[in-house]
């Protein structure tokens, strides 16, 4: 039997997962790594364990499910998580580590960039926000900062690009990596001269640009003898995780956008065109030519509940970190929606979209005497989505959509996906058997557009079977509401406090 | 309960050269210069059971409370806050502690403890570096023992008093490992697993090792540690190696043998076959073709 195989890069782990040709899930497997933090600002990770978890998970999980089937692979695509940076030498080989998407070292570079009229051209044309996270910001700050560094990069690469030019020879970065890293030109899909200009830069420091479903020549013959894989297989370079994801969730065409809750999440439509925001707030990137995935990201989702599990989470019984988060679900179950009157403002690690402040912090408001632990839970949760609300407001300035599609870890509990729906008033979708993640979907969808099973990705997108399991409540809505414009006034109105708090905690 | 402030050299202590000094101390009087900030070259433990005690460790300032322990490891410096010792009563036990001709620190002979759990112990006292158990309130009838059976030095005392050791030991060791809490927060226990097993990578590490350090049993730490990195311990350990060894192999520099030891091989054959099993290359072969010129 055929199968199309995908592989994720993602940003903690990698995860291999394996489709029939009608998209039925083979299985999967998943291999973790690291992300150190040598600096409260640095986020890195090592890209040499992440291609030996990716060639071990690989190889055991061929040798598990799929060569003893006799199933043929006819294609394999990746994907990986936005805007890493890693400086590669005149051999190819890594300077350091690869500094990951949460790595906020260059926040005084970005900030700079934002205040500026070439900040401001830059957004329009790269579609990327001037934030710490960007490639460009990251790339700025070894210019500044770590000149020895900077001046022995040849290349500074993506994850996903070293990762393919191990397994195949060959330097590439697929459009829509390249479109989250604040040096390409969306528009015209070439490098920006401008942006590199800032950086310190030329294009030859940069892959070269390729299509999405672009395939190198081939594998290297020892990687082809070690997995046991002919080299007719075609190699697709794939996309980002967040375009994939969209993809995945069947959110493709007008009228729809997706919510994913991960530890950090999302808000995304798709469209032929590029939205150009005033105020800078959301990004634009690239799945494939012509195809925009248009959103806003949010620092504060899982991360968040974790948190609260962990610091007031019931752990006498011998809980586990999961059976927590669950038990504390339970209890927000029991109060009503508004919390009575208790409000949070999730912010424990700055936010971006729609505020772009890294100085945000968390806020409990409107405490009384009557208040117990049992609101605090429904109040971080209903704070979390709050912010999602927040993003979800901001597109909708721009281009309106009637239902969502929610996926993510997160978005499996069904408090939060009816919270979502009474909060937006809209019916929330989630995937059928919901087996496989949405970037794996993606991957398969997309390489089986590529290899003529669908006429164009609508078409992929439309195969996708959603539930319209969860319908909003008007009454709830209503609630949420009146609740929503205090949220959003506090986290206007405590601008300056944030940065004064900031400033003290990093002082301490 | 008597007093007493016993050194090497005394007769209670013949029977246990390990014991640098022993002491069960009520202070009723302050005196300048009773308790001067020195760095030691002893193992030391010192157990608070009444009063507030004003200490400098490693520099670093500490009050201690009733039931609260504080380790002093051999070349850190310690002493009052004010050069002086506190009013209150105090319990401390001062041990021989260097490394062997191997480096690797010992208990010695007087343990009844394994060589595998000792070497356990250690790993984890060292690795943890923590001054202050807070609240060990266990320790309290240990020191107590100890005290006794010296004054009393009836039948059997050498043994009675070096097996409370080692139960002090043990106490300190779990204790220590709890701390790291791993059930609350299992991907930081593990995030500092992996920093120690990074920051001695030549190491030979067993499971128990390893579990340890995270502060949990064997199956479990080994369900866990599957359940979140997709690998067991001991695989998760050889992609660390063979990651490191990738680094180096990129290094034009290093010997190939250099590098099977440094990154934990036993040998550079033992080397070659785990990297070609899960690589497809030698090291060699993989040396000469993955430097890929990027002009």
């Amino acid at each position: 039997m055929d199968c199309i195989v995908t592989i994720e890069i993602g940003t903690g782990a990698i995860r291999v997962t394996a489709f029939d040709m009608n998209s039925s899930l083979l299985g999967s497997a998943k291999g973790s790594y690291p992300t150190f933090h040598a600096r409260p600002d640095y986020s890195e990770q090592d890209p040499e364990q992440i291609f030996i978890t990716m060639l071990y998970i690989l190889k055991n999980f061929l040798n598990e499910k799929i060569h003893p089937q006799k199933h043929n692979i006819v294609s394999i695509c990746f994907s990986s998580a936005m805007h890493s940076v890693l400086p590669i030498d005149k051999f190819g080989a890594p300077i350091g580590n690869a500094m990951v998407w949460s790595d906020n070292r260059a926040k005084i570079e970005a900030e700079d960039l934002k205040n500026s009229e070439l900040g401001k051209s830059l957004y329009k044309v790269t579609g990327t926000p001037l934030h710490a996270m960007s490639p460009l910001n990251k790339i700025t700050w070894l210019k500044n900062n770590d000149s020895e560094r900077f001046k022995a990069s040849k290349k500074f690469l993506s994850i996903k690009a070293y990762i393919i030019q191990q397994l195949t020879d060959e330097y590439v970065i697929d459009h829509s990596v390249a479109s989250a890293t604040g040096f390409l030109n969306i528009h015209q899909l070439r490098w920006e001269e401008e942006a590199l200009k800032r950086a310190g830069i030329t294009k030859q420091h940069l892959p070269e640009l390729v299509s999405v479903l672009y395939s190198p020549k081939s594998l290297k013959k020892e990687y082809q003898t070690l997995l046991g894989l002919h080299d007719k297989i075609k190699i697709i370079v794939g996309s980002s995780d967040g375009c994939m994801a969209t993809l995945g969730a069947g959110v493709w065409g007008d009228g729809k956008a997706t919510i994913t809750i991960e530890e950090s999440g999302a808000v995304r439509v798709v469209g032929k065109e590029v939205i150009q925001d005033e105020q800078q707030r959301i990004f634009n990137y690239i799945l494939t030519e012509g195809n925009y995935v248009t959103g806003g990201p949010t620092n504060n989702a899982g991360s968040t509940f974790e948190w609260y599990a962990k610091q007031f989470g019931d752990f006498t019984r011998d809980y586990e970190l999961e059976e927590c988060i669950e038990n504390m679900i339970l209890d927000a179950a029991k109060v009503s929606p508004g919390s009575e009157g208790l409000i949070f403002l999730p912010y424990l690690q700055g936010e971006r979209a729609p505020m772009w402040n890294p100085n945000a912090r968390g806020v409990y408001f409107g405490l009384n005497i009557k208040h117990e632990l049992k609101h605090f839970v429904r109040a971080t949760i209903e704070g979390v989505l709050f912010a999602f609300y927040s993003i979800g407001k901001t597109l909708q300035e721009h281009r309106g959509f009637k239902s969502l599609s929610a996926n993510g870890t997160y978005a499996s509990f069904p408090l939060l996906t009816q919270i979502i729906a009474d909060i937006f008033n809209l019916p929330v979708h989630i995937k059928m058997n919901s087996g496989s993640d949405s970037v794996a979907c993606g991957g398969f969808l997309l390489s089986a557009t590529e290899l003529g099973m669908y006429k164009s990705l609508d078409e992929a997108a439309q195969k996708v079977k959603l539930l319209a399991n969860f319908h909003p409540d008007f009454h709830n809505h209503s609630i949420y509401m009146k609740h929503y414009e205090i949220f959003e006034r506090l986290g206007v109105k405590l601008h300056d406090e944030f940065a004064a708090i900031a400033r003290l905690q990093q002082d301490t | 309960m008597n007093q007493n402030v016993l050194k090497r050299d005394c007769k209670e202590l013949h029977a246990f050269p390990h014991i640098i000094e022993f002491a069960y101390k009520k202070n009723n009087t302050i005196q300048f210069d009773s308790l001067k900030r020195e760095t030691s070259e002893f193992l030391r433990f010192y157990y608070v059971i009444d009063g507030r005690f004003d200490w400098m460790i490693d520099n670093q300032h500490h009050i201690l409370y009733p039931g609260d322990l504080a380790i002093i490891f051999p070349g850190q410096s310690f002493g009052g806050e004010k050069d002086l010792l506190d009013i209150g009563t105090v319990s401390w036990l001062q041990l021989e502690f260097r490394p062997n001709h191997s480096g690797t620190f010992e208990l010695g002979k007087w343990t009844r403890l394994n060589e595998g759990e000792c070497r356990n112990i250690i790993k984890i006292l060292l690795i943890n570096q923590t001054s202050i158990l807070p609240m060990l309130k266990e320790a309290a009838t240990l020191f107590q023992t100890i005290s006794v059976e010296l004054l009393k030095q009836e039948i059997g005392f050498t043994a009675r008093i070096n097996q409370t050791i080692d139960e002090l030991f043990i106490l300190i060791a779990r204790q220590l490992s709890r701390q790291n809490n791993a059930r609350r927060d299992f991907p930081k226990s593990f995030l500092k697993l992996e920093e120690s097993l990074r920051a001695d990578l030549s190491h030979h590490w067993t499971v128990e090792e390893m579990a340890a350090i995270v502060g949990l049993g064997i199956t479990a730490f080994t369900e866990k540690v599957k359940n979140y990195s997709g690998f067991s311990p001991l695989n998760y350990l050889i992609n660390i190696r063979i990651s490191e060894a990738i680094k180096l192999l990129k290094r034009p520099d290093v010997n190939v043998t250099d590098i099977a030891l440094d990154t934990g091989f036993y040998s550079s054959q033992h080397f070659a076959t785990t990297f070609k099993k899960l690589t497809g290359y030698t090291p060699s072969e993989f040396r000469k073709k993955n430097i890929t010129p990027t002009e």
